[in-house]
């Protein structure tokens, strides 16, 4: 009896390793990386053995879950899929925090989807460095056709050098935002130079009213600040040298004048701006609680829908005297690359030419409000909004890009963390700059070091 | 016939302990290994760098912060949890609390079962500036001044994220406390009654000590559990506003998937194992002499 126990037990036992072995196995090629969204359709392909050609697999991997955008995504790939009976897209996706982790985890292994997001610069050419993106540059110069059809400003900013790595999805840049009615009740004109936005914060203070609605929570919307200050007071040369990680210091006077700057500016936000939210900062501005609001030109969207009602324009980030550029635009678009790694190089390219062409740009603009790089995408478009945005990004010659993503991930990290302190009073711009070029001199090593395996 | 079947229940537990081998002591010791070299998540090659990450981790101005956070958790939870937990128990084991114990025990215990990621998610909303609960309700008796920004204060962040742990996870403590407290044999009560001793005595002498063993359990528990620290702030700052609330496990996660330094992070893992399994060992050498 116990004899016969044990046996089953042992059976049981058998069966639980089975199942944990199998289940720690490779997973097949339709696998989506990570239990995020898939589409249904994923396993057809294999399953039908011999009745119908076998789909080629391509997985899509995004950082827009939230609606529309996400349904957006999902009929343009349906479209192409009814257009391309060979093709099988497979999509999935996560938020924009966890998305940054995921992609870097399934990038290296071979589940790394064939198409995904990734933003241009620094974040990028990691993966560049490693080999792990395609080189689109002989694909997209040999094609003159998808050459012509995009905006080349923009397409440049997914270039490292000359090699052309990633085709932009939605443009973008930071514009001040401000509530026009506020402005017209105080008798206010809009600021073209830093000490005009100085007078307009103070006079809006005055009459107690919050002058810019900031949220600094999440850490991010700080570097958009003093990325745009540092544009207007670094000499540019030395700010890309800086961007690099091989050559990075941070070592010019006028990074501490930027913090500086950007310390003029606290008395002027909402209060416990490191305990609010972006998104709910926006809001205080939809609701009128605000004179201005530091956004993205990708907010239009979200701002229609937070107040419908709501009048408000755009001026271009104060100027400010000193040895910077001030025509660069504070701003990156963000798009998609390929893997290396992909089955099918000329199906994927074949896809993303088709998915950040203008024939899905004119739908993305009318849809859900976001431009991509097609060239004649606003034609026919009534909204007033959109259109003043898309002539802000068509007439911009150079994109500064973000500055958190410019930057190595650890420099990005060490100047978040300092200028959220120097929001709370708790650190000098003296002292946050000595911690960055602490965090640029370790990263220079660690940099070098790598390159030399 | 014997000789066989003395290895026959050998067998039976290879399975687990291949499981154990392949899940635990490899995972672990890879770690170990890791924690000697820089590699990223993604990057096909890994350096050597000797004690380099060791060295980064110790001397980083993050850690003094990072420990001082840790160690407030683990004091303050010893405190609350431990200490209140236990005179929750003993109060609703007493006569006080009558027919609606199992409710009060219930009422308690709740917070324990809600998912940690939900918890920190509710207490943003309490802690928000503008329409949180916690600032509304100060405002609403009139004290507007002492309205703070709670989780973007530099100084009281990782305070507010212990005090939302103390909420959730006394009941928990409670709980065992009270099973504990229900073992002990009815007749010690009764005779201490009998020679006079009232409640308070009767708690004093004669039922902390009895569990004392559950006490030292639950202590080592909470100890460490402050050092595994994560989800908790992970969920609410980040370790923000500045390092301020930052604690070893949310520092080894980002490392790890945020800024490519899985080898600063696996050291980082190895000195959060080292602390733990420390704890632990203190505990089984502690419940094996407290034998009553």
């Amino acid at each position: 009896m116990t004899k016969k126990i044990g046996r089953s037990l042992l059976g049981l036992l058998l069966i639980i390793v089975m199942i944990f072995m199998t289940a720690c196995s490779t997973p097949n090629n339709n696998d989506v990386p990570d239990g995020e969204v898939t589409n249904g359709e994923a396993n057809d392909g294999e399953d039908n053995d011999g009745q119908v050609e076998e789909k080629k697999v391509i997985k899509l991997f995004h950082r827009f879950p939230d609606e529309p955008f996400n349904s957006f995504i999902e009929e343009t790939v349906a479209q192409y899929e009814a257009d391309h009976p060979d093709i099988d897209i497979v999509i999935s996706s996560a938020q924009n925090q966890p998305y940054k982790e995921k992609i870097k985890v399934v990038v290296g292994s071979n589940e790394c989807p064939d198409v995904f997001f990734s933003w241009s610069g620094e974040f990028s050419e990691r993966f560049l460095r490693e080999g792990l993106i395609m080189n689109l540059t002989d694909a997209f110069n040999n094609d003159s056709e998808w050459k012509n059809s995009l905006l080349e400003a923009q397409v440049n900013e997914y270039r490292k050098g000359d090699v052309l790595y990633g085709i932009p999805f939605r443009l973008d840049a930071k514009m001040m935002f401000y509530n026009i009615d506020i402005f017209n009740e105080n008798n206010l004109e809009v600021p073209d130079t830093w000490d005009e936005f100085i007078e307009v914060c103070e006079a809006l203070k005055a009459k107690d009213i919050t002058p810019i609605a900031y949220g600094n929570k999440n850490q991010w919307p700080s570097s958009h600040y003093i990325g745009s200050i540092n544009q207007m007071l670094v000499n540019n040369e030395i700010r890309l040298k800086d961007l690099d990680p091989a050559t990075g210091e941070f070592t010019d006077p006028n990074y501490v004048k930027a913090l500086e700057y950007y310390q003029q500016l606290i008395p002027y936000f909402n209060e416990a701006v490191n305990g609010i939210p972006h998104d709910m900062a926006r809001n205080n501005f939809a609701q009128g609680k605000a004179g201005m609001f530091f956004a993205e030109l990708v907010e239009i969207p979200y701002l229609a829908d937070e107040n419908p009602d709501m009048n408000y324009g755009m001026f271009g980030f104060p100027l400010i005297e000193g040895e910077g550029d001030p025509t660069l635009l504070t701003g990156s678009p963000e798009g998609f690359v390929i893997s290396s790694k992909t089955k099918y190089p000329e199906e994927s390219i074949e896809f993303l030419k088709y998915f950040t062409g203008p024939e899905v740009g004119k739908k993305e603009v009318q849809q859900v409000g976001w431009f991509n790089a097609g060239v004649g995408i606003v034609d026919g478009l009534n909204d007033q909004k959109l259109l003043e945005a898309y002539e802000v990004i068509k007439n911009a010659k150079t994109m500064a890009g973000w500055f958190d993503a410019s930057l190595y991930s650890t420099i990005a990290n060490e100047y978040l963390t300092a200028v959220s302190d120097l929001t709370n009073g708790d650190i000098t711009p003296e002292d946050a700059m000595k911690k960055i070029q602490k965090a640029a001199k370790e990263a220079q090593e660690t940099y070098q070091s790598g390159a030399n395996e | 016939m014997m000789k066989r079947k003395k290895f026959v229940p050998y067998y039976y537990i290879i399975p687990g302990l291949l499981m154990v081998l392949f899940f635990v002591y490899i995972p672990v010791i890879s770690n170990f290994v890791y924690s000697f070299f820089r590699l990223s998540s993604y990057s096909a090659g890994k350096v050597f760098v000797g004690f380099d990450n060791y060295i980064k981790l110790f001397t980083s101005d993050i850690f003094p912060i990072m420990i001082k956070n840790n160690t407030m958790y683990a004091v303050i939870s010893l405190i609350v949890q431990v200490g209140f937990g236990t005179i929750i128990a003993l109060l609703l084991e007493s006569k006080l609390t009558g027919r609606l114990r199992n409710v009060y025990r219930n009422i308690y215990f709740l917070p324990a079962l809600i998912s940690l990621t939900a918890v920190g998610l509710l207490f943003t909303f309490v802690y928000s500036p503008q329409v949180g609960l916690l600032n509304s309700l100060i405002r609403s008796v009139g004290l507007e001044n002492l309205t703070q920004s709670w989780l973007g204060d530099s100084k009281i962040a990782i305070y507010c994220i212990i005090a939302m742990s103390q909420w959730q996870f006394t009941g928990y403590i409670t709980l065992l406390m009270v099973v504990a407290i229900q073992n002990i044999p009815k007749d010690y009560l009764e005779a201490a009654a009998i020679d006079g001793a009232g409640p308070i005595k009767r708690a004093i002498h004669i039922m902390i000590p009895l569990v004392k063993e559950q006490l030292l359990v639950c202590s080592i528990i909470t100890i460490i559990g402050a050092f595994k620290l994560f989800t908790e702030v992970y969920s609410t700052t980040s370790g923000g506003p500045g390092n301020s609330s930052q604690v070893l496990g949310v520092f080894l996660y980002q490392n790890a998937f945020l800024h490519d330094k899985m080898g600063l992070a696996a050291a980082t893992g190895v000195l959060i194992f080292v602390v733990t399994v420390t704890i632990s060992i203190i505990q089984i050498i502690v419940t094996k002499s407290g034998k009553v």
